[in-house]
């Protein structure tokens, strides 16, 4: 047998390589990355103090954060992705890519994408969902460019002269379908207009399936593609073969089946399902063997050329970025264990942990890809490799300030929550004692965020000066011998010959990562069973429902957790536990992931509407030292209430139950309790002219949240097993 | 524990089915990568990035 590296004997072909759109890639990702971090500095520096939200709606941290994150994730992160595999996966199946046009229309159609999220979420067009917020129409234009990409992709396997599938392009595969299939589940919703939507799935149902996808795009976009380019890149700039090409097969396929599993470990304490959680936290500890798999291999196809770490930039990034790799693969791990879940979710020892991940592993190894790729790609040398090293101290050094400032906030604030004293009582039962306590770690943060902004940009500068000081090399010719029978081993293994299948490889991937999603997912969604509705929950009024669109839309669930865990001191400071069937008409669920401000799933009628009135006009006006932003537009913007019958219809097709005669009365409906609201508020001293603005609908869901369960007699719903008739 | 993790739970064929899955195919999968006379195919394939055009031509 041979692996038909060389020596065959089919026809000679000639061919080259589409650079230039590597090229685009590589520019489009260094735009994207210095917007993304000039925005994650911005949100941190809002964090440190409030003043820097400017007192605008689209400068405001709710409408920021889903910038900066979508920039960073699918603008720079996307961008660098396409760059790596367009430039690899053409040298290792010795093609062209499929077609040149594909490759433009992918570009343009990407950075289209980018342009139109920069263009809707800081105008609260958002659907609410964590690292999904884009709205439908862009979410069918991702669907398109991701096709395109993967005809493009696939294309190029087909016309491929290498037999074998190299490692790196299997990781590529798994991103391409396991991408496609988080996307288009998770964006499931149904349009009220060209920027509403609503999620078809409510409540319990919907966080596990937004976690599924939220988890796995860190799996999918963040991890798989840049081990791929890991698989390719560092054996490429070490000049030796990676260290154990059978820890890779090893590798792909375990961290492919697994990594899947993990998402309920971000719903842990919910109530999801605990049977979910305990598969949830097995496998995401299970993730760490694969993971430290990948690392190890990595790391140890330096072995050899640890000298050139040291003066080689590329090199350089790339061991930095693996170790962070393995920090934050070890992390991830030890936080979705329950009882260290209890004390680190919903603090920023959870930011602290995602940003180890996304500036030590992608923004690390980012650099050391291009380090590699612009010089080949401008025929050119690196123009300083003084500046390369000051970039890499400079980002290490603002990473470490980040994280640790993180550790340090985050478990100050979550032992402050859990204090509590001899007689039972919390010991910090005001929220806000917890915040102040931690603003100074949140300036510790911006610090180290802006040192990373100015690694970047140095990177920038350089990159710059490393490709004006040459050219863009003419696409050379190459030849290779064609893909015909000389190629084939027909004693090869069953294994060996899926590595040669791209269709078949593809397919057992989508299997692989099925099996979790299946067993997860569909008897969470399918089955209503775990759910025991309860009869005191009712649907939003109509004006509550404009309130809760208001409350999407600036983004209060990035700070705002609705979910009380069941633990002692949730329960001191907030009130009853959580029950799955107060949700089951939330499309979306607004649970959150972090408790910048306090939870508020029992918020509802615990402060009058004036408290909530000069609240969002001040919050420091009720609350001394609070670092969250005023909300003053709410106070000059009108009520939409035409949209109300439109958003009625969806919320019933969705399984709400309002009857015809709600929907056709809605918006007399939403006008009278703005009367009663504003009459309230008027009588408290607010002036009459808020009647028809914004606050009114915000302060009527702002008082409804957590009342129908919170505040009944109701107790904790039985368990199926015990109740026999279960809706 | 064991009893409150899967107290909701009535389909346990489920996740037992998921994880003779796995462990089926990790176990074949890695008994077909580790076989001795895979080694050179391996060794040969690792390769591939550093022989990307091993015939090739630049202009």
């Amino acid at each position: 047998m041979s692996a038909n590296v060389g020596n065959r004997e089919g026809k000679l072909e000639r061919f080259s390589y589409d650079d230039e759109i590597v090229r685009y890639f590589v520019i489009a990702t260094l735009i994207w990355g210095a917007v993304a971090m000039l925005l994650g500095v911005t949100i941190a520096f809002q964090l440190a103090d409030w003043r820097v939200n400017l007192g605008l709606p689209w400068t405001t941290f709710g409408r920021l954060r889903p910038l900066h994150t979508n920039a960073a994730i699918f603008a720079f992160c996307g961008n660098a992705i396409f760059a790596g595999i367009y430039y690899s996966h053409q040298r290792l199946l010795k093609a062209r890519l499929f077609n040149d046009l594909l490759s433009k229309v992918h570009f343009w159609g990407w950075q289209l994408i980018i342009i139109a999220a920069a263009l809707t979420l800081p105008f609260g067009i958002t659907t609410g969902k964590e690292y999904a917020e884009l709205e439908w129409p862009i979410d069918i234009a991702i669907t398109l460019i991701w096709v395109v990409f993967a005809v493009n992709f696939f294309g190029t396997i087909i016309r491929r002269r290498e037999r074998h599938i190299y490692v790196a392009i299997w990781f590529y595969i798994a991103t391409i379908i396991t991408v496609a299939v988080l996307h288009i589940i998770n964006s499931l919703e149904i349009p009220v207009s060209l920027g509403k939507s609503y999620s078809i799935y409510a409540g319990v149902q919907d966080a596990l399936v937004q976690w599924w996808y939220g988890h796995n795009a860190v799996a999918f976009f963040l991890t798989t593609p840049f081990l791929g380019l890991m698989y390719y890149f560092v054996p490429k700039a070490a000049n030796r073969p990676v260290y154990s090409y059978r820890l890779s097969i090893i590798h792909f396929w375990s961290l492919v089946f697994i990594y899947i599993w993990a998402g309920p470990h971000h719903l842990l304490y919910t109530t999801l399902p605990e049977w979910a959680q305990t598969l949830g936290m097995a496998f995401s500890v299970a993730l760490w063997a694969p993971s430290w798999g990948g690392m190890i291999n990595g790391l140890l196809t330096l072995r050899g050329v640890w000298d050139k770490v040291r003066t080689d930039p590329v090199l350089k990034f790339m061991a930095l970025a693996l170790t962070f790799y393995g920090m934050s693969t070890f992390e991830g791990p030890l936080l979705s264990i329950k009882s260290v879940n209890a004390i680190a979710h919903f603090t920023d020892w959870i930011p602290g942990h995602v940003h180890s991940g996304t500036i030590g592993w992608n923004y690390l190894i980012v650099s050391g890809i291009l380090y590699f790729l612009v010089p080949k790609l401008w025929n050119s040398k690196i123009y300083s490799i003084a500046l390369a090293n000051a970039q890499f101290w400079l980002a290490t050094i603002g990473l470490v300030l980040y994280i640790i400032s993180m550790w340090v906030a985050g478990i100050t604030q979550s032992l402050m929550w859990r204090a509590i004293d001899e007689t039972g009582k919390l010991v910090y039962p005001n929220f806000i004692e917890t915040v102040v306590k931690i603003v100074p770690m949140y300036w510790v943060r911006a610090v180290g965020g802006t040192l990373v902004l100015i690694s970047f940009l140095i990177m920038i500068y350089n990159l710059y000066k490393t490709a004006k000081a040459g050219v863009p090399a003419a696409d050379p010719v190459f030849e290779a011998h064609a893909l015909d029978s000389s190629s084939e081993e027909p004693n090869a293994t069953p294994h060996r010959k899926l590595e040669g299948w791209p269709m078949i490889f593809a397919v057992m991937s989508l299997v692989a990562i099925l099996v979790g999603s299946a067993i997860e997912i569909v008897p969470a969604v399918l089955s209503n069973k775990y759910i025991v509705k309860m009869d005191v929950v009712k649907p939003y009024t109509p004006l509550e429902l404009l309130g809760r669109d208001i409350y999407i839309r600036e983004g209060c669930y990035l700070c705002h957790s609705q979910t009380v865990r069941p633990m002692s001191h949730e329960v001191l400071r907030y009130g009853k536990p959580s029950e799955a069937a107060e949700f089951v008409y939330d499309h979306p669920f607004q649970w959150g992931s972090k408790r910048t401000g306090p939870d508020l799933a029992r918020l509802g009628a615990k402060y009058s509407n004036m408290w909530h009135y000069r609240h969002m006009w001040d919050p420091r006006e009720v609350t001394q030292g609070s670092i969250m932003p005023r909300y003053t537009w709410l106070f000059d913007q009108k009520t939409q209430y035409n949209t109300l019958p439109k958003k009625m219809e969806v919320m019933k097709t969705l399984g709400v139950p309002y009857t015809q005669a709600e929907i056709d009365g809605s918006i007399a409906h939403a006008e009278a309790q703005a009367i009663t609201i504003k009459d309230n508020l008027v009588e408290t001293g607010a002036p009459a002219e808020a009647l028809n603005k914004e606050i009114i609908p915000l302060i009527a869901y702002l008082q409804r949240i957590g009342v129908d369960y919170g505040k009944s007699e109701a107790t904790p719903a039985a368990t199926p097993e015990a109740t026999p008739e279960v809706k | 524990m064991k009893q409150a993790a899967l107290s909701h739970f009535d389909m346990p064929w489920l996740p037992i089915s998921g994880l003779i899955i796995f462990v089926v195919c990790f176990g074949v999968y890695t008994y077909w990568t580790y076989k001795k006379e895979n080694k050179e195919l391996y060794d040969h394939a690792a390769m591939i990035p550093l022989q990307e055009t091993p015939n090739e031509r630049g202009n």
